[in-house]
């Protein structure tokens, strides 16, 4: 019996593992899921160059760029929020946005209120070397992962 | 010549153990370094990593303890510390008790606030030889390496703190037992975070930083206890220490002595022994006999090192006399 049990617990391990790894690390809420073949939230904060907008248009700057392609590599609308740091991460945590852009540095205040990426660009400034960072959903691992993973292969500049 | 504590030069077969001992707890200091550094590099944001980084870095207080005690115990007695330097070892004892239950209580506090709020905790990739790897693999491997060697360690340190009767060694082969089933426990709530199940980080920390209290209260509660000299204790504070008996036994089989009690306290590795011994009426023993008594007790066990001897007309109330009997104190 005890053998039974251990071998039957040694499969039932080796099948969650297996079946695991495609979906390793998962997402609690199902945010890349979700987006995927849906819409992407993304909140824009001015901060010229990384996000500019203008009235009536779609925001642009180097980070609107990244996004759409990021966007289309997970067949995804983006469909995007415009408002202070605040009121966006606010809404981030809340589950209302998928992404938060508006040219985050690596030491951003925001971390409680969602995960910020590894920093995918460093841009000299008269103080120093700014790492940029975007913020996705707190705990949405998948989803953090895959656009960290997008970001990597790009070559920003 | 062998190590000694105090006045005491310890036999071969103890001198050995302290030796072993010393090697295994430089070992353990190494050990710790390179698995901070570990730790440290691939902990993120996970609660769990967290504790089990924080319990790491607490395992490093007994083997220094151990260390810098068995250097203080080696002074002999002198006029400014006449009881010699062993009660070294129950504040190095008492430090690592306190340190190890603030720890825990702080730990408790935190990962339970985790889970009240539904923290999410974000384990995002890192670059490894050019590919994207989730941080949480990383994470799950080097607590994977962290676990083979303190099972050992513990092993042998829990046989050499019999040997050595030593506390601190033994809260140390506790602790090393704590070491790896925290690496274990966080194991557990990497892996549940990577099956998007949130909550496994909080509740593992929970369950990490519940052992490292109760570890912390245990060896408080044991150390203070030593220090407020209550009766000598096996070195797992288990049961009174046989040495008592062991002493009385001997006193009552010499022909001058009609009853004998003794009150054994822990001065750390060695033990401190007043013997209260009735003569038999009208024989008054010589100095010889009593320096003989003294001898003999010395030789039943290398613990016993500090010891008086005190004739006297009936034995204190603590020790078996009658009530009301006090030894320091005129009560007739």
């Amino acid at each position: 019996m005890g053998r039974f049990l251990r071998s039957t617990g040694a499969i039932a391990l080796a099948v969650t593992v297996l079946t695991g790894c495609a979906t390793v690390p998962a997402d609690p809420d199902g945010t890349l899921e979700r987006v995927q073949g849906g819409v992407l939230r993304v909140g824009v904060t001015e901060n010229a160059p990384w996000v500019e907008l203008s009235d009536g248009g779609d925001p642009s700057g180097t980070e609107p760029a990244l996004i759409l392609e990021f966007a289309e590599r997970l067949d995804a609308e983006v469909e995007w929020t415009p408002g202070s740091e605040a009121t966006l991460a606010e809404a981030l945590e809340a589950g209302e946005l998928d992404l938060v852009i508006g040219g985050f540095v690596e030491d951003t205040p925001w971390t409680e209120f969602g995960a910020s990426t590894r920093p995918y660009v460093e841009a000299g400034t008269a103080e120093g070397n700014d790492k940029h960072v975007m913020l996705a959903p707190l705990g949405e691992n998948a989803f953090l992962v895959a656009l960290e993973t997008f970001l990597d292969e790009q070559a920003v500049s | 010549m062998n190590p000694r504590f105090g006045r005491t030069e310890l036999p071969e077969r103890q001198a050995k153990a302290l030796r072993k001992a010393i090697r295994f707890e430089w070992g353990t200091l190494a050990f710790l370094a390179v698995a901070i550094t570990m730790v440290y590099l691939v902990m993120g944001s996970s609660q769990a990593m967290k504790a089990a980084w924080i319990e790491d870095l607490l395992s490093l207080a007994p083997p220094i303890a151990f260390l810098l005690a068995v250097r203080l115990v080696n002074k002999t007695p002198n006029p400014k510390y006449p009881y010699g330097y062993h009660r070294s070892v129950g504040v190095a004892h008492l430090v690592a008790g306190v340190a190890l239950f603030t720890m825990g209580a702080f730990l408790i506090y935190d990962s339970a606030t985790g889970l009240i709020t539904a923290e999410h905790p974000p384990i995002g990739s890192v670059v490894l030889f050019g590919q994207t790897v989730w941080l949480g693999w990383l994470m799950m491997g080097a607590m994977a390496l962290t676990i083979p060697l303190p099972i050992y360690f513990g092993r042998v340190k829990m046989r050499l703190a019999e040997e050595l009767h030593d506390k601190v060694l033994y809260a140390d082969a506790d602790m090393n037992k704590a070491d790896w089933m925290t690496a274990a426990g966080s194991i557990v709530g990497v892996a549940g975070i990577g099956l998007g199940l949130w909550w496994t980080d909080a509740a593992a920390a929970l369950f990490i930083a519940a052992s490292i209290l109760s570890d912390g209260f245990k060896n408080m509660k044991a150390a203070i206890t030593d220090l407020m000299d209550t009766r000598a204790t096996t070195f797992d504070d288990g049961r009174p220490h046989p040495d008592a008996a062991k002493v009385d036994a001997y006193l009552e089989s010499l022909p001058w002595v009609a009853r004998a009690g003794s009150r054994v306290r822990d001065q750390g590795h060695v033990f401190h022994v007043e013997a209260f011994v009735v003569p038999h009426r009208g024989m008054m023993p010589t100095l010889t006999e009593l320096l003989d008594a003294r001898d003999g007790c010395i030789d039943l066990d290398w613990k016993v090192q500090d010891i008086v001897l005190v004739p006297i007309d009936e034995l204190p109330e603590e020790v078996g006399g009658p009530d009301r009997s006090r030894q320091s104190e005129r009560n007739r």
